[in-house]
């Protein structure tokens, strides 16, 4: 894998019909858009309408249940089961191993994804996240706000064209807040970053606005 | 940057080493693996005292020792991931393939030292005839390589059921049987000093089975 | 309904012609008859394994949940006939061998493939979401479809090293069969193929259905 700068205008996400339906319970009804890098897509809607379902299938992470999903680099199309390797992904329920440290979760997944040089990057993310002190700290021993930045820079240790943030600013402070939007905005200056929130502060970061309309908690016909 | 194949070496190898590295830190899988093994053979020695002339219930016991031990533990690999929600983290770092195949080493790992441990405190205990040890270590090898295979795949689908773990032991064991009788009848040739080419054979050609099919399925491991 | 009535007299016509117009086996006694029910079990007990694996493998290329159902079914009622096998060759056994188990090769060899198929249906039982459990029931149905051959031809061989003296009385009897026990046995062993299929469709339909009335009574709500 090489870090040269790729071109990252060049990435493309594409719902067709995307659906997702689990066992009648959560879901995501029929969905079709297309978006282009760089810039910020902000996804909302109401509990239930299916904005976390929307960014695992776009990761690569569910296999829909009708429709699919297209991310394109290059002019080339990437499969789901290569997704990873494009895209960065952040989401509350993205676990750490707590009996590792921070930094040994962050090497562990660039020593996965094929970096020779895993320090560095670990590192930088850390540092840009502000867990550069905090590095070598179990993740057993971080408070919930802390591992929300952990994810933050998990979605960021390969600088990839694609950042799926779901619930960015969740039990983060004002600060932690700021950074999100400074990130954010360096993100999207080149790349592609979709956030599924229904926080007003960061979907106004957002250019272009995806409103789910699905079944949610009550029935709009 | 599609995945090649030194990129699917190298998170195989990551894997392990992470598989290593937090079960150093905490150490509960091989402690409780440990501590089963070594009371079921004390129970078994205790019961039956030394057999220095039974070959066949020699094979039989140690197998069906090392064989609930491993029942007894190769699932934590996987449980673990989803009792830490991990998993989410490991497959966008790695293929399925990958995971599957780090878990692999290491429960092959894991059972050469439970091994380690276990067999030479039997053959202490049970006092059995002279060991011929290239055949004794090939069986071995072979079995534990032919287990691990097939409970690394059938880890990963019972750590996703209800119970977690607990159906285990129980949905493995069928397609263990093989296992345990061309492993059994393997170490009673070599104490009795026949020839164990046959089930040395068995042996290979079922780990190989298992494991090409294993590297077809592992794509459908996770999807949710 | 002709169908049914027609399966129906066609097993109970093979029956009576069993036990009132085909002769007994000299060698057996009247032990013969368990012929007509035992060896049709058997035979349909490998079916539906070799049916339920089949779909097994069809499901993870297709997925489709029809597939599933008809892996599922056939493993239900798999179960079913394994147990009649099972029950009436240990009858047999105990009317010809002197005891109802040996551990004879083929006795081995059902009492492992209803341990597979227990194993297959209480992971089945075991696993929440339709989708899922059809994907992971039929990844396990596939590693067994692989290892059953190495029972089936393997175990019967290693078997006698484990049990060292096994009462075996040599079976030469079955290569001269009276035509009218053929005739029987056979009509016998179609009956039980068709009344197979039968109920398969009879379960599968059933699931179908209520799988139905389930995704409209979520739809509705």
């Amino acid at each position: 894998m090489n870090l040269a700068p790729v071109a990252v205008e060049a990435i493309g996400v594409e719902a067709r019909g995307l659906e997702h339906l689990y066992a009648g319970r959560r879901g995501l009804a029929a969905l079709s858009f297309a978006l282009q890098a760089p810039g910020v897509v902000a996804i909302t809607g109401s509990n239930g309408s299916g904005k976390s379902t929307l960014l695992r299938l776009l990761a690569g992470l569910l296999r829909p249940t009708a429709g699919l999903s297209l991310v394109t680099l290059a002019g080339r199309e990437v499969p789901p089961a290569e997704r990873r390797t494009v895209l960065g992904f952040a989401s509350p329920e993205l676990a750490f191993y707590e009996e590792l440290s921070c930094l040994e979760n962050l090497t562990f997944a660039a020593e996965a994804r094929g970096l020779r040089d895993r320090m560095a990057p670990a590192l930088a993310a850390l540092e840009r996240v502000g867990l550069g002190a905090r590095a070598r700290d179990r993740v057993a021993a971080l408070s919930s706000g802390m591992t929300q930045r952990l994810r933050l820079a998990f979605a960021l240790l390969l600088r990839p064209p694609l950042l799926l943030l779901d619930e960015p600013g969740s039990h983060l402070d004002e600060e932690g807040r700021l950074l999100v939007e400074r990130v954010v905005d360096e993100e999207a200056r080149t790349g592609l970053v979709v956030i599924a929130t229904n926080e007003s502060r960061e979907w106004r970061l957002a250019a272009q606005r995806i409103e789910l309309r699905g079944r949610g908690l009550g029935r709009t016909a | 940057m599609p995945p090649n194949g030194s990129n699917s070496a190298a998170a195989v190898w990551a894997v392990l080493r992470k598989e290593c590295r937090s079960e150093w830190r905490t150490r509960y899988g091989l402690n409780a693996a440990l501590l089963f093994a070594v009371s079921t053979l004390t129970s078994v020695s205790f019961a039956v005292g030394r057999l220095p002339d039974r070959s066949d219930l020699l094979a039989a016991l140690l197998w069906v020792v090392l064989l609930f031990a491993a029942l007894a533990s190769l699932a934590h690999a996987f449980v673990r991931e989803v009792e830490g929600h991990t998993l989410t983290l490991l497959r966008l770092v790695a293929s399925p393939t990958a995971i599957a195949l780090g878990k692999l080493l290491f429960n092959l790992l894991f059972l050469a030292v439970l091994e380690a441990v276990t067999v030479p405190l039997f053959l202490v205990l049970m006092g059995g005839p002279p060991v011929h040890w290239g055949p004794f270590l090939l069986i071995l090898g072979l079995g534990s390589l032919a287990l691990a295979a097939t409970t690394t795949l059938v880890g990963a689908v019972v750590s996703q059921t209800r119970g977690r773990g607990a159906l285990f032991a129980a949905v493995s064991l069928p397609l263990l049987m093989v296992v345990l009788a061309a492993s059994v009848s393997g170490l009673r040739a070599q104490w009795d000093g026949n020839p164990v080419a046959t089930e040395a054979r068995l042996l290979a050609a079922y780990a190989a089975v298992v494991l090409g099919a294993s590297v077809l399925l592992y794509d459908h491991l996770w999807e949710d | 309904m002709i169908l049914r009535l027609s399966l129906f007299l066609w097993i109970a016509a093979a029956m009576l012609g069993g036990f009132l117009w085909a002769p007994l086996v000299t060698a057996l006694g009247a032990s013969t008859r368990v012929l007509y029910f035992h060896i049709p079990s058997a035979w349909i007990t490998v079916l539906a394994l070799g049916w339920s694996m089949l779909h097994s493998v069809q499901y993870l290329r297709t997925r489709r949940l029809d597939h599933d159902d008809q892996a599922a079914a056939a493993a239900e009622l798999g179960v079913l006939f394994c147990i009649v096998a099972a029950v009436s060759g240990a009858l047999w056994a105990k009317a010809q061998w002197g005891t109802y188990w040996n551990w004879d090769p083929r006795e081995t060899t059902i009492f492992f493939l209803l341990l597979i198929y227990g194993a297959y249906l209480a992971l089945r039982s075991a696993i929440e979401g339709e989708e899922k459990r059809a994907r992971l029931a039929a990844v396990y149905s596939v590693m067994a479809f692989v290892t059953v051959p190495f029972l089936i031809f393997v175990v019967p061989r290693l078997y006698a090293t484990l049990h060292p003296s096994p009462i075996l009385p040599q079976q030469g009897e079955r290569g001269a069969m009276d035509p009218r026990i053929r005739i029987c046995f056979l009509a016998m062993l179609a009956g039980f193929t068709a009344l197979f299929f039968w109920i398969l469709s009879l379960r599968v339909r059933l699931v179908r259905s209520e799988r139905r009335a389930l995704s409209e009574s979520a739809a509705q709500s």
